[in-house]
């Protein structure tokens, strides 16, 4: 009964939380200086044959007209075609308007239903990665506060945080894929050339994770329940590992799911250094060719990936702390 | 050697100049030494810093730094503990037990009681199957009266009181049969008909179980009814050790007796407490009527209404000091929210001289808080630490954009020198002041705007025994002087009959009765003031009895109140009718009023004066 008017509360509030942000990017998008038309049709294209063509696709019509085929589309599960794409998935721009093997344009669904998993699939690596290195290394900090634990701790963290992206990506992919061989770095071919970006994204998530893990669980430590277990005679095993990891672990959970929506939202910087076939990438195009409907089912699909997992962190914090209440 | 043998068989616990020192070489516990037998309950008594609770972990294997155990032996069951570490932490959860003074934080609320309880069991008893130890468990939830323990064993720890969670920490003690059960303060954080209870409890259990008990708590009173024996301790030593009766008839030791005599009475020193008749005629400075208050909470099971305050009704005469007692969640402090004009109430009115203060705009409520003010309990939390003490005081008159800068400062000065603090301080910040010294500032800051009325909210109970005096004689001091009138709302039955006029008991949000001190004392109208009587902790010779007063049970929830009266459930005299109909506040004559069914078969003539 609780899951059910829960779902249904949050969902609602998602439904919403999704319309204004396609509603606010819809109009911004329109807002910005450029033509895609123009994109679209080549810069050799004569102008009446641009205003014909933004004629037909409708989008000399006031703004909300627009916006309203949209959405009606959106809800029948029709995010628009792709501006610039060609559905047979030959090179991106438009020079030639008169060129009729691209008049069939790309489906934007498809577009993301084909990067989406990528990202996903690095995402949860790059997640894997990141816990395996950090769970350790806060809970080893949490239990010694203040102490030599805590401070390598501190010191990894920082380290990792000042770590560009960008040039640790570059570094890594130098040693390990150019002089070392181990792993393959540009492009994707197969399971082995997500590990290299997750093990970047995994070094710049960690010291979040290790920061939250070492203060909640330092202050779970505190608490009266763990400080009498052991007079009650439960072992240091089984305080540490069925009491104080599992109390420390909502807040952790929370910025796990914040971590992941972003990670899921595409990882831009990453994946254009690695040339990873995933959501990012596709943003970094259809921004730079000014694909409207390409961004915004970008932006529709990552609002939704947000809010669904923020029901899932908030469904998991209340399974582990009963008293939580969303 | 032979009589060593024969001395370790009969005690359970034998301990021999214990010491404990900390780090810098403070001894905290200096050569304790003293025997416990099997089944016998021993009561270890002292004041704060007497090392009681340092005791106390000392033998559940429990000190930390910088505390350390410096000599002695404890031998337990004839094998010493200090010596043999390892074997002190076996015993631990096993045989030697423990339970703490704050069971709210004692569980993991992560985890249901009843699966905790099974995991301590199983891990000091690898033995015992899962399916034993879960059906032990409910067994022993059930033997120490929780309700419907089958389901209380799957809620957690959130899902109890504070009472019903004491039970649990109990079982969780007593659950792996342990020789020895370590009880450090164990009432002190409930209310007196919970505590009394959990110590009549306590005592059946020492029966049934046979196990030996060392009891150790801070109020001679509660020591006295707890236990077979009582031990004094002072200043880390061991004063003197005799049984209840005879310990309060001779004292032995300096300390035992003036801890004896500083003990407020409630009934000893006959009935003349601190009453002064009301002229009748003189108009109610204060003045409720009928006041209500709900809250809503959103739970797991949608949206429920705290009734916080249902039906509160008094009158407050000048120079009067008037008491309200009840216990935690009666509604007191709410109802302290609502008389401050904090909050506004649902239903009913508050007239302060003539004016109602539920309605006033905010305005006008704030100049009517220039004439009365109010004093919190908290010393710590009600004053700003980056403030200087002198601007503390001074601010109320800056609010209420009084006088001019020397002028402010010249009244401030006169506040403080009134309460007693030094003019030194004025220009300091609050961080050293005691805990009585902040109470002193927070009256200061209070009568700096010369209001008539001041409403205390629990000013005093964090205060120890002899700073309460010294404050409740400032108190009379400056009702003296000021023309003072005083509303003291507080849980302490001592307190109120050393210092109200009239008291006003509230059980569950309402009045149950209003009288007048030595009628409330000594012939109380409603079944609960009786109650809260037989709890009241007093080495006097009690004039009501638990168990003639009070039954099983705990105070109904203020979210769904049963129909009709509602200590109907605990209370020994209910009928039918108390279930039905829930009584109004009625004269009892001599200016006592009471809700109860009962008072309406009391003769006519004897009710009005």
């Amino acid at each position: 009964m609780f899951i059910v008017r829960f779902l249904a509360r949050r969902l609602l509030q998602g439904a919403v939380i999704v319309f204004l942000v396609s509603a606010l990017i819809f109009t911004l998008l329109r807002v910005v200086p450029g033509d895609p038309v123009r994109l679209m049709a080549g810069g050799m294209a004569p102008e009446a044959l641009i205003e014909q063509i933004a004629e037909d696709m409708g989008l000399r019509d006031p703004i909300y007209q627009q916006f309203g085929r949209y959405v009606a589309g959106v809800v029948q599960g029709d995010l628009g075609q792709s501006f610039v794409r060609p559905a047979n998935g030959a090179a991106v721009g438009g020079a030639s308007f008169d060129d009729s093997t691209r008049g069939e344009r790309a489906e934007v669904w498809d577009l993301i239903a084909q990067t989406a998993p990528m990202t996903l699939q690095l995402a949860l690596l790059a997640m894997a990665f990141a816990l395996v290195i950090a769970v350790p290394i806060g809970v080893w900090g949490g239990l010694r506060p203040g102490r030599l634990p805590d401070r390598i701790a501190l010191y990894l963290s920082s380290l990792f945080v000042s770590l560009p992206n960008f040039w640790l990506g570059i570094v890594l992919a130098l040693l390990l894929s150019v002089h070392l061989e181990l792993v393959p770095a540009i492009g994707y071919e197969g399971f082995a050339y997500t590990i290299l970006p997750a093990f970047v994204l995994a070094i710049e998530i960690a010291p979040f994770i290790i920061r939250t893990l070492t203060v909640s669980v330092a202050g779970v430590m505190g608490q009266s329940f763990i400080d009498i277990a052991a007079v009650r005679g439960l072992t240091r095993n089984q305080i540490v590992f069925r009491h104080a990891i599992k109390n420390s672990s909502v807040p952790l959970l929370n910025l796990l799911g914040v971590q992941f929506s972003m990670l899921l939202g595409g990882v831009l910087v990453i994946e254009f250094i690695f040339d990873y076939p995933g959501l990012g990438l596709l943003t970094i195009n259809a921004v730079m060719q000014r694909d409207f409907p390409l961004i915004q089912g970008i932006a529709i699909v990552t609002a939704a990936a947000f809010v669904l997992i923020n029901i899932v962190v908030d469904l998991c914090a209340t399974a582990i702390d009963p008293r939580l209440d969303y | 050697m032979a009589l060593d043998t024969a001395t370790t068989r009969e005690a359970l616990l034998s301990v021999r100049d214990l010491t404990v020192a900390a780090e810098g070489g403070r001894v905290v516990l200096d050569r304790i030494s003293f025997e416990l037998k099997p089944r016998q309950i021993l009561s270890v008594i002292g004041e704060s810093g007497s090392g009681k609770t340092v005791l106390a972990r000392a033998l559940a294997s429990w000190l930390s730094a910088p505390l350390h155990i410096t000599g002695g032996e404890v031998l337990f069951e004839g094998r010493d503990l200090v010596s043999d570490p390892a074997h002190a932490r076996s015993l631990a959860g096993r045989e030697i037990a423990y339970v703490g003074g704050n069971p709210a934080g004692a569980l993991d609320p992560t985890m249901t009681v009843g699966a905790q309880l099974v995991e301590k069991l199983r891990a000091v008893r690898p033995d015992i199957p899962a399916a034993q130890a879960r059906e032990k468990a409910v067994r022993l939830l059930e033997a120490v009266k929780i309700p419907s323990a089958e389901r209380r064993f799957h809620e957690y720890p959130f899902q109890y009181s504070g009472g019903m969670m004491q039970r649990a920490m109990i079982v969780d003690a007593l659950i792996s049969d342990p020789a020895l059960l370590i009880a450090d303060n164990i009432t002190q954080p409930l209310d007196v008909t919970v505590a009394a209870q959990i110590l009549k409890l306590m005592r059946e259990l020492n029966e049934n179980f046979s196990t030996a008990v060392l009891f150790i708590c801070s109020s001679l009173p509660v020591a006295c009814d707890a236990a077979d024996e009582v031990m004094v301790l002072h200043a880390g030593r061991v004063v003197e050790r005799q049984t209840p009766n005879a310990l309060v008839v001779q004292p032995g030791h300096g300390y035992t007796r003036g801890l004896i005599e500083e003990l407020p009475t409630l009934w000893e020193g006959g009935p003349e407490g601190r009453d002064t008749r009301q002229d009748r005629e003189q108009a109610a400075i204060m003045s409720v009527r009928g006041v209500a208050k709900h809250y809503e909470t959103r739970g797991k099971s949608g949206k429920a209404l705290v009734q916080a305050v249902r039906n509160v009704e008094f009158d407050v005469f000048p120079g009067d000091n008037f008491g309200i007692v009840g216990e935690s969640g009666c509604g007191k402090s709410s109802l302290m929210r609502l008389l401050t004009g904090l909050e506004r109430p649902d239903a009913g009115s508050i007239f302060f001289e003539n004016e109602n203060v539920g309605e006033a705009s905010p305005r006008r409520l704030r100049e009517l808080r220039r004439r009365f003010q109010l004093v919190l309990q908290d010393p710590y939390g009600s004053l700003p630490p980056q403030s200087s003490i002198g601007s503390i005081v001074e601010e109320p008159l800056k609010i209420h954009r009084l006088g001019s800068r020397a002028k402010r400062r010249e009244r401030a000065r006169a506040a403080l020198s009134e309460v007693g603090l030094a003019d030194s301080l004025y220009d300091s910040l609050p961080t050293g002041l005691s805990a009585g010294q902040r109470q002193r500032l927070n009256v200061a800051r209070a009568m700096v705007l010369e209001p008539r009325l001041l409403i205390m909210d629990e000013t005093l109970s964090a205060l120890d025994q002899t700073e309460q005096g010294k404050l409740l004689d400032l108190f009379e001091r400056l009702q003296a002087q000021h023309g003072f009138t005083y509303i003291f709302i507080s849980h302490d039955l001592t307190m109120v009959r050393r210092v109200c006029s009239r008291i006003a008991v509230m059980y569950l949000g309402e009045t149950v009765e209003v009288a007048p001190n030595e009628r409330l004392f000594f012939d109380p109208g409603h079944p609960y003031s009786r109650a809260l009587l037989s709890a009241a902790p007093t080495l006097e010779e009690r004039r009501y009895r638990p168990e003639d007063c009070l039954l099983e049970g705990e105070p109904p929830s203020p979210i769904d109140l049963p129909p009709g009266c509602a200590f109907a459930g605990r209370c020994p005299h209910a009928f039918d009718r108390c279930r039905r109909e829930n009584p109004a506040l009625r004269s009892r004559g001599g200016q006592a009023l009471a809700a109860c069914f009962l008072n309406d078969e009391t003769p006519e003539e004897d009710r009005d004066e």
